[in-house]
């Protein structure tokens, strides 16, 4: 205020202005709340969705610091199998993404490929044994490496038995090359190996080694898996034409070559039906896929739908087998047979009957019935003749195990456990096909995460240890997602604050900070080479633009210290924290006028009455 | 370098090479292209500002007080009802004393709804403590801008650079563009004097009681007469480093004239144009160039008018009720001189809302003062010229 020490400023310069004279630390506008802000971290999305429970918002988050190696630890906390992932996962996180109401969902399943293919070698050593006790894990499927992998970091030692001659069950026999090219599953599995995790293989539970002998082990983790053959009618009629596609790729795998003739017809709408069709492709044939409703109703990942249709594979969709033309053997295609058993390494192909034509017709779209019921009705007069040396069936629907102990409860083919995975009999887990469905890669191998935590939560108890405190809910992500064995281990290295486990909304969120930019798909091997070998089809992203997709994240209902609460903030209330993570903020000055929840991007603040 | 550029751009390039650190604005036609341009130096990162988009003019000014108040360079551009919408916060600036520089286009207020120049929009805020220039060329225009900045800072008085609508903001000129590295030298980053501290706060334009705010005025008072002794100072250095000054006036053949036009904005380019006819007539008729409106150039005025028989003042103006407003500024700027002296002063309204100011007209003005010089009635106090029968 002007007064004499006013004036002899203004002649050095300084001119009046009105300034308060005493600090205004002393007007405690906080006094004035009624309601105050409070920093409290939610749940990606993402995170919620993905069946395998990895901290997708926290690597995002790391890939936007250029922190790549980080995010590839912090992925690889929760998924042993990120380059397998990044390829066969139905990325039911990209359905989830905030970013999909905004512009296009961040491409994660294309980043967690990148950050899985960019280590070629193995961590230098394994993490130490900490416990005593020995698991044995039966099945080296997605859901058996997991779980193993997952315990031997819990320091457990870890035997793994496989019936077939090569580990990765469904990963190595039933998913074709130009999906997951062999060598990067054998990779993965070898890093696997690498944690500690010893795998035996050709050795058959139950076959030649006897259930009895796994009880010298402290838990066992079923994980033998369940293959779909069965749900369609016709096979019963005996035709060696008639196949369950199961059966079909998992013979290509082997190094077979099918023999499945120039027509293929493949009937169902699963991943496994268009896995066969493309096989068939592949191996020379002309394949057709019959499915009884729309595209969209496929339970296939439509990328793959989408890569067929390119490649050349025939869709027919509202169409259901009504019957199957039968041929007796003809003298002059026995001598076609003898030669397509020559190079067939197989068993010979039985004579008799020959399938030669697969009865058609088309279905009108579903109507609801006035009872609620929904029913399909046949176009009148459609029906139609398709030529076949094959049909393929490939339902995606139930499924066989015939030789586990009978005294596991079951519900259909699927065995009963408690939330950690536990069946009837003490000790014995179960995950993958076994016990759940849906039957996909990322739910087995999060099936598979969730046994090892239950397994180290059992033994930790029957030892008489020290068991973290923590409610089954707690361990997933949004309450409703998958488990996080980071969040069992109580060792997360992401700093969070006053985490609430609750997925944030999209309307939660700000979108006045976000600029529309368009997302980076797939790239795809050129139509005219895909299909014609079993070189992969998709060919991911190159390195940078995954990166770029990465920081296309919102990084939504998490903190990153944006700042912007800090520059809104009217009072001055708000600070970097000292810990250089995140703000404090100063109750004595904040009049809780919200400015500060109201503009944060991410919906990581929240105002509330409590605590006033 | 010499590019041939709009008024418009010759302001964004002038805050350019000031180095402005903030910028908030809202666009108003014919001051859009100011904002445009600089919109897109931020973006391709050639000016390394902080520019915000605001939903109206009262927040451009209120963005740039708060950003000047923790010592950042700040600018706005605008013109019009956008500079009346601002007029609270004018104050705010003036009397907050923050050197924020800003551009307005001269545009005519509505209704009616008008769009061409004229300068009651300026005149208006005569009274915020605001410095005010006007300009006559893109040059001038580029010129003032970078100089502003440093006037401001120099005396913590905020500046509007004015220019009209269209005759210069549209209009494409060849203008010199200095190098940055000059520019550096000429205005150096800024030096708070007082500036908000999150450290050491204190509350800015808090209550100020009858026992001192008469002082604080004095203060603003005092710093208004050192600002037209700091405009001649930087202008003469700017002269030194650039070849161009332009003082708060210009006198421009008034050697033992005795008529003398007043004009500001380009109706003295057009008037220049007519004095050198008259000169070469015969006729001893002079010119004289208001830059500077406030602070305004009183003594400069007197030095320049004393003596002289008659002054035509020309405005592109009117305070309704009164008169031409530089027709009155500067006769009250004259009345003290002893009679001897001291000039009859006429005032002509011209040009408003956009009409043309041609050599036709301003030959008409200079012929009405010649006829009342002859009469010893005074005149009134505003004739208005090129108006419609």
């Amino acid at each position: 205020m002007p007064d004499d020490q006013d004036r002899k400023d203004f002649a050095h310069g300084v001119p009046t202005i009105s300034v308060s004279q005493g600090s205004t630390l002393a007007n405690r506008t906080g006094s004035w709340k009624c309601i105050q802000p409070v920093y409290q971290d939610r749940i990606a999305p993402c995170n919620a969705a993905c069946p395998v429970g990895i901290d997708i918002e926290g690597v995002m988050n790391l890939m936007r610091l250029d922190r790549v190696e980080d995010a590839r630890e912090l992925l690889l906390r929760e998924n042993p199998m990120p380059s397998v992932c990044g390829r066969v996962c139905d990325h039911a996180c990209q359905r989830a993404c905030s970013r999909a109401l905004f512009d296009e969902a961040v491409n994660i399943h294309a980043v967690e490929r990148m950050l899985g293919d960019r280590t070629a070698q193995p961590r230098m050593s394994a993490p130490p044994r900490t416990r005593t006790e020995h698991v044995a894990v039966v099945g080296s499927g997605p859901a058996g490496l997991a779980c193993a992998y997952h315990l031997v970091r819990l320091g457990y030692s870890v035997t793994v038995f496989e019936a077939d001659p090569e580990p990765g069950g469904w990963l190595r026999y039933g998913v074709p090359e130009y999906r997951l090219p062999r060598a990067v599953l054998v990779r993965e599995i070898e890093f696997i190996r690498a944690e500690g995790v010893a795998i035996q293989c050709g050795v058959r539970i139950g076959g030649n080694l006897p259930w009895k002998d796994l009880e010298r082990f402290d838990a066992v983790f079923l994980a033998s898996g369940a293959r779909a053959r069965e749900g369609f009618e016709w096979q019963e009629q005996g035709l060696l034409d008639v196949r369950p596609g199961v059966d079909y790729l998992h013979e290509v795998r082997a190094g077979g070559r099918g023999h499945a003739g120039r027509r293929v017809i493949v009937v169902g709408g699963s991943d496994m039906a268009v896995d066969c069709a493309r096989t068939a492709l592949r191996l020379g044939s002309e394949p057709t896929v019959l499915f009884t409703a729309a595209r969209e109703e496929m339970a296939a990942d439509p990328d793959t739908v989408e890569e067929a249709l390119r490649e050349g594979v025939r869709f027919e969709f509202f169409t259901r087998v009504v019957g199957l033309q039968v041929s007796e053997h003809p003298e002059d295609e026995q001598a076609i047979d003898a030669i397509r058993n020559m190079f067939d390494s197989g068993e010979s192909a039985a004579p008799g009957a020959r399938l030669v034509g697969v009865a058609c017709v088309r279905l009108q779209p579903e109507q609801q019935a006035a009872d609620g019921s929904r029913r399909t009705l046949s176009v009148p007069g459609s029906s139609f003749v398709l030529p076949a040396d094959t049909l393929l069936t490939a339902p995606g629907g139930e499924g066989e195990e015939g030789a586990l102990p009978p005294d596991l409860h079951r519900r259909g083919y699927i065995l009963k456990t408690d939330e950690f995975g536990h069946t009837s009999r003490e000790g014995f887990f179960a995950g993958g096909d076994l016990a759940a469905e849906p039957r996909t890669v990322a739910h087995a191998l999060g099936s598979g995460k969730r046994a090892a935590i239950g397994i180290d939560r059992w033994l930790r108890t029957r030892a008489g240890d020290a068991v973290p405190a923590i409610e089954p809910q707690a361990l997933r992500y949004g309450g409703t997602g998958a488990m996080s064995v980071t969040r069992w281990r109580g060792d997360d290295p992401v700093h969070r604050t006053n985490e609430l486990n609750e997925v944030v909304k999209f309307e939660q969120l700000n979108m006045a900070y976000f600029q529309h930019v368009a997302g980076t798909p797939d790239h795809h091997r050129a139509p005219g080479q895909s299909g014609a070998d079993f070189g992969e089809a998709n060919l991911g992203l190159a390195p940078d633009e995954a990166l770029a997709e990465a920081k296309r994240c919102f990084n939504c209902g998490v903190c990153n210290d944006c700042e912007l609460c800090l520059i809104y903030c009217p009072d001055v209330a708000i600070k970097r924290h000292s810990s250089g993570h995140g703000f404090s903020l100063s109750y004595k000055y904040c009049k809780g006028c919200g400015l500060c929840v109201e503009e944060c991007p991410r919906g990581a603040m929240i105002m509330t009455r409590e605590g006033l | 370098m010499k590019k041939v550029i709009i008024g418009n751009h010759a302001v964004s390039y002038g805050v350019k090479l000031a180095r402005t650190e903030v910028i908030a604005a809202y666009p108003i036609t014919p001051q859009t292209q100011v904002v445009e341009e600089l919109s897109e130096m931020c973006a391709s990162g050639d000016l390394k500002a902080r520019f915000i988009k605001v939903e109206s003019e009262h927040s451009a000014m209120a963005a740039c007080i708060g950003a000047s108040a923790t010592g950042a360079r700040a600018f706005t551009a605008t013109s019009s009802q956008g500079l009346a919408l601002m007029h609270e916060l004018l104050h705010w600036a003036g009397g907050g004393r923050l050197p924020i520089v800003m551009v307005d286009v001269n545009r005519a207020m509505a209704p009616g709804w008008n769009v061409w120049t004229d300068q009651n929009d300026s005149l208006s805020q005569r009274d915020t403590g605001w410095i005010q220039l006007y300009c006559e060329t893109n040059q001038e225009v580029l010129d003032t801008t970078i100089q502003a900045f440093k006037l401001a800072e120099a005396v913590d008085i905020p500046v509007m650079v004015v220019l009209d609508a269209f005759f210069l903001s549209h209009t494409s000129e060849p203008v010199d563009i200095p190098d940055q590295a000059d520019v550096d030298a000429f205005l150096p980053k800024r030096v708070a004097r007082q500036k908000l501290d999150v450290d050491e706060p204190h509350a800015f334009g808090a209550l100020t009681t009858p026992a001192v705010y008469m002082e604080m005025r004095l203060r603003q008072q005092e710093g208004m007469a050192q600002a037209h002794d700091a405009m001649i100072a930087i202008d003469a250095e700017w002269g030194g480093r650039f070849g161009r000054s332009y003082g708060p006036i210009e006198s421009y053949r008034t050697e033992g004239a005795d008529l003398v036009l007043v004009t500001s904005g380009t109706i003295t380019s057009t008037a220049r144009y007519v004095i050198n006819q008259l000169r070469d007539d015969g006729q001893k008729v002079g010119l004289v160039k208001v830059k500077m409106f406030r602070p305004f150039p009183t003594a400069d005025l007197r030095r320049a008018l004393g003596g002289v028989k008659d002054v035509a003042v020309l405005d592109r103006n009117i305070s309704p009720g009164h008169c031409g407003i530089f027709a009155e500024e500067t006769r009250a700027a004259l009345y003290d001189l002893p009679d001897a002296k001291r000039p009859r002063v006429h005032g002509y309204i011209v040009g408003l809302g956009g009409r043309d100011v041609t050599p036709d007209t301003i030959m008409d003005c200079i012929a009405k003062a010649r006829a009342a010089a002859k009469s010893a009635e005074p005149e009134p106090e505003d004739v208005w010229v090129g108006v419609k029968a």
